[in-house]
């Protein structure tokens, strides 16, 4: 059953056409990269997907239903982390429960839950600038994750950080969404990074530069954890390469 | 013996009450506003404008007008007091809103998405978002606010005229003067002392705990992105090959390049400026047609511009001697002395010291001299000027990073080279905008520099007064209840400072933007 339907998609920024008619279609249990050259609107179209922005044409289903604003089920997850500065880490994490009706002590109490879980232990009364990138990101998920979101929205989350912490992350993002009490099922992923596409999704959407269209949708089907350096992965490279760039 | 200390002492209390709350106000009225206008396109077109005119106009010259209104209106002590207060409030406000409004227009896109995703109200935007935002800067500015804000206070305090007297019944501007001139110097350093002794105490026990509890957080990031693109234009303008510097990818960096921000994609220039050109030469047409038709309105219209002229030669002679002493002091405390902020510290405490209050010394000290009111005016509007050009150019020093001295040692740069290619890029922008306001100050300053005097304090004597200026001009036209000179001269002021801004200060500023942003 498809999860999530964006269907032609159009968008302009007054006279210049951004994206001109984007389609795809997301299931349960898939992550999907969204890949495309600078400019082509791929962090434009998951703020449509994610409720921000009204598309100018087309639309977004979710469930079947039209996405016309943030739903608590989608939830976000930015390139810049986001975090307020002026709120501790705990309290930027239990904004993520804002759209929630429930007491300030249950929200503490998952708030710290999540942060054990995430390796954030010690961190809940500290201010966001004490924080490494990496540290300043997992923060970041916890917000997104605290809602029990089942579609998770990524916006380049690991291009503010150094090589080996975004390894890291990548490995950590991964095991977590394996585990059995993460509702998510569908993850959808900006990235300009190959591959990190390659190594993380099973769907890759490839966008053609501005005004965008969809190129190709490629399935990956290689098994998890994938090897960077077996011969199916640089495949699957060398291929969306030579789309992104004929 | 010492029931003055103790007046002064009450004095003081009673001026500094009045400083509070204007500034509760001016924090009231400038979150408001501000955020208002950083969160309303149709709101910002209209406010920004309108206060980046009054930003620069010399409110301090309309004071005359202002008292004759608002007393008119609230006779009595209370009128005076209100128009004091009203008096400050105009000095912090504008400082303010700006500081507000670039703080929330500054915030990364992502915070103003997080409001939509988790959907906060209007009091949750205000209180996790905008307030916060907002605060270190307001907060930030509250010293050179407070200096300021103590000028207007003084001054209006005992705003007279030689046939009428509007004074507070209570205030430190008020002995102040009343001391100095009625000669009992002794009592007056006293008073100057006291006035220290609170500033001091101000700063101590109510802003630097506020500006710590406001500034917890430390966001230090943002200073970082200006100092990567101070570096980028040093090393233009080096043409050297200087090594990688390697600075951690961080939160402002990211912001400018990859984030997404939807005027980052594509910028749209506005397309109205024809129609206010039109309407600003109609209405120039309007009021020269008005003028000349009139015998008194040209005569009056004439003697103005006349005044303008000379005041308009004092401001800049004493901005051009305020550069002099500043520029070089600036360069040596930036770049070759370690006790930067000691000496940032003492000059604040100076600069609260309002000219006004020294006024009867600098009379005194002049008044053997030949064209003794012109040194006081000179005085006086160098004193005005100079803080707000030093403070300017000083805090530059948080932009440079430290790699600049790194560079400036290793590769032996100075002398006339370091002027040329590092001190003047490093203080331009603290010099501009030094200037704007350093000379708002000194417009702001003229009723008071041209023209002294004080009924109620001795017999009407006058204390100090030029040949020809528009301080002088609007002194007078206040003294003989002249509204319609008094008028056209606020206006024609206003409009003379309107163009200044327009013709130089606006082009200096996008000229420097470029390569400053």
């Amino acid at each position: 059953m498809d999860l999530l339907d964006v269907e032609n998609i159009g968008y302009s920024i007054g006279p210049v056409h951004v994206i001109e008619n984007i389609t795809f279609t997301a299931m349960k249990n898939e992550f999907v990269s969204i890949i495309g050259p600078s400019g082509c609107g791929k962090s434009t179209l998951l703020r449509i997907i994610a409720g921000l922005i009204k598309p100018l044409r087309g639309e977004v289903l979710y469930n079947g239903m039209r996405v016309d604003k943030p739903n608590r089920d989608i939830s976000f997850v930015f390139q810049d982390f986001a975090l307020l500065p002026w709120l501790t880490n705990i309290e930027n994490v239990k904004l993520g429960l804002s759209l929630f009706d429930i007491s300030e002590e249950e929200k503490e109490r998952k708030a710290k839950l999540l942060f054990k879980k995430m390796g954030l232990d010690g961190f809940e009364k500290a201010y966001p600038n004490m924080l490494s990138g990496g540290m300043k990101q997992r923060v970041g998920l916890a917000r997104a994750i605290i809602s029990d979101p089942k579609v998770l929205l990524m916006d380049e989350p690991f291009s503010s950080l150094d090589e080996l912490t975004a390894e890291a992350l990548r490995s950590d993002v991964i095991n977590m969404l394996r585990s059995p009490d993460i509702p998510v099922s569908l993850v959808i992923m900006v990235t300009h990074n190959v591959e990190e596409a390659v190594e993380l999704s099973n769907k890759v959407v490839i966008l053609s530069e501005r005004p965008s269209h969809v190129k190709e949708i490629k399935r990956i089907e290689l098994k998890y954890p994938r090897n960077k350096r077996s011969k199916g992965f640089v495949r699957e490279v060398d291929h969306i390469y030579k789309v992104l760039t004929e | 013996m010492f029931n003055y200390v103790l007046q002064l002492l009450i004095d003081t209390s009673f001026s500094w009450v009045r400083m509070f709350i204007a500034l509760a106000l001016s924090i009231l009225l400038g979150l408001g506003i501000g955020i208002w206008a950083a969160t309303s396109r149709r709101a910002e077109k209209v406010i920004i404008p309108i206060v980046d005119i009054l930003q620069t106009l010399p409110i301090l010259a309309f004071f005359p007008f202002v008292i004759y209104i608002i007393v008119a209106a609230i006779p009595g002590y209370i009128g005076i007091n209100a128009a004091v207060i009203f008096l400050i409030i105009t000095s912090m406000l504008w400082n303010i809103i700006f500081g507000v409004y670039e703080s929330i227009k500054e915030l990364p896109h992502e915070f103003i998405e997080l409001t939509a995703m988790y959907g906060m109200g209007l009091k949750e935007k205000l209180s996790k978002i905008y307030i916060p935002a907002s605060m270190p800067k307001v907060m930030g500015q509250s010293t050179l606010s407070w200096a300021i804000g103590l000028f207007y206070l003084v001054t209006s305090e005992i705003f007279s005229t030689s046939s009428k007297t509007y004074m507070v019944k209570h205030g430190i501007g008020v002995a102040l003067t009343q001391l100095a001139l009625s000669g009992n110097f002794r009592e007056y350093i006293v008073g100057i002392l006291i006035f220290i002794v609170f500033v001091i105490l101000t700063r101590l026990l109510f802003f630097a705990p506020l500006e710590k509890y406001f500034n917890k957080h430390n966001m230090s990031n943002i200073q970082e992105t200006r100092a990567i693109h101070f570096v980028h234009l040093i090393k233009s303008r080096l043409k050297l090959k200087i090594p990688k510097i390697n600075i951690p990818i961080n939160f402002a960096l990211g912001k400018k390049r990859d984030t997404y921000s939807l005027s980052n994609e594509v910028s749209i220039k506005p397309k109205r400026r024809g129609y206010a050109n039109l309407i600003y030469a109609a209405l120039a047409i309007l009021f020269v047609a008005a003028i000349v038709s009139n015998k008194t309105l040209f005569s009056y219209e004439l003697s103005i511009l006349v005044a303008l002229l000379a005041s308009f030669a004092r401001v800049w002679f004493a901005f051009v001697i305020i550069l002099l002493i500043s520029v070089p002091l600036s360069v040596y405390l930036i770049f070759f002395s370690k006790r930067l902020s000691a000496y940032v510290l003492l000059f604040q405490i100076i600069a609260s010291i309002p000219a006004t209050i020294m006024l009867p010394l600098i009379v005194s000290l002049f008044i053997k001299m030949p064209f003794h009111s012109e040194a006081v005016a000179f005085s006086v509007y160098l004193l005005s000027g100079i803080w707000y050009v030093i403070f300017s150019m000083l805090s530059q020093k948080a932009y440079i990073p430290q790699s600049i001295y790194e560079v400036k040692k290793l590769f032996g740069i100075k002398g006339l080279q370091a002027w040329k290619k590092i001190y003047l890029y490093a203080i331009i922008p603290g010099l501009i905008t030094g200037a704007v306001t350093g000379i708002a100050a000194e417009w702001n300053a003229s009723i008071v520099a041209e023209y002294f005097t004080s009924s109620g304090i001795e017999n009407g004597a006058v204390l100090t007064s030029v040949s020809i200026g528009i301080g002088k001009l609007l002194d007078l036209s206040l003294d003989n209840g002249n509204m319609v000179l008094m008028l056209l001269a606020l206006l024609n002021f206003t409009i003379m400072i309107i163009i200044i801004n327009r013709l130089i200060w606006k082009r200096l500023f996008n000229r420097i933007e470029d390569i400053y942003k």
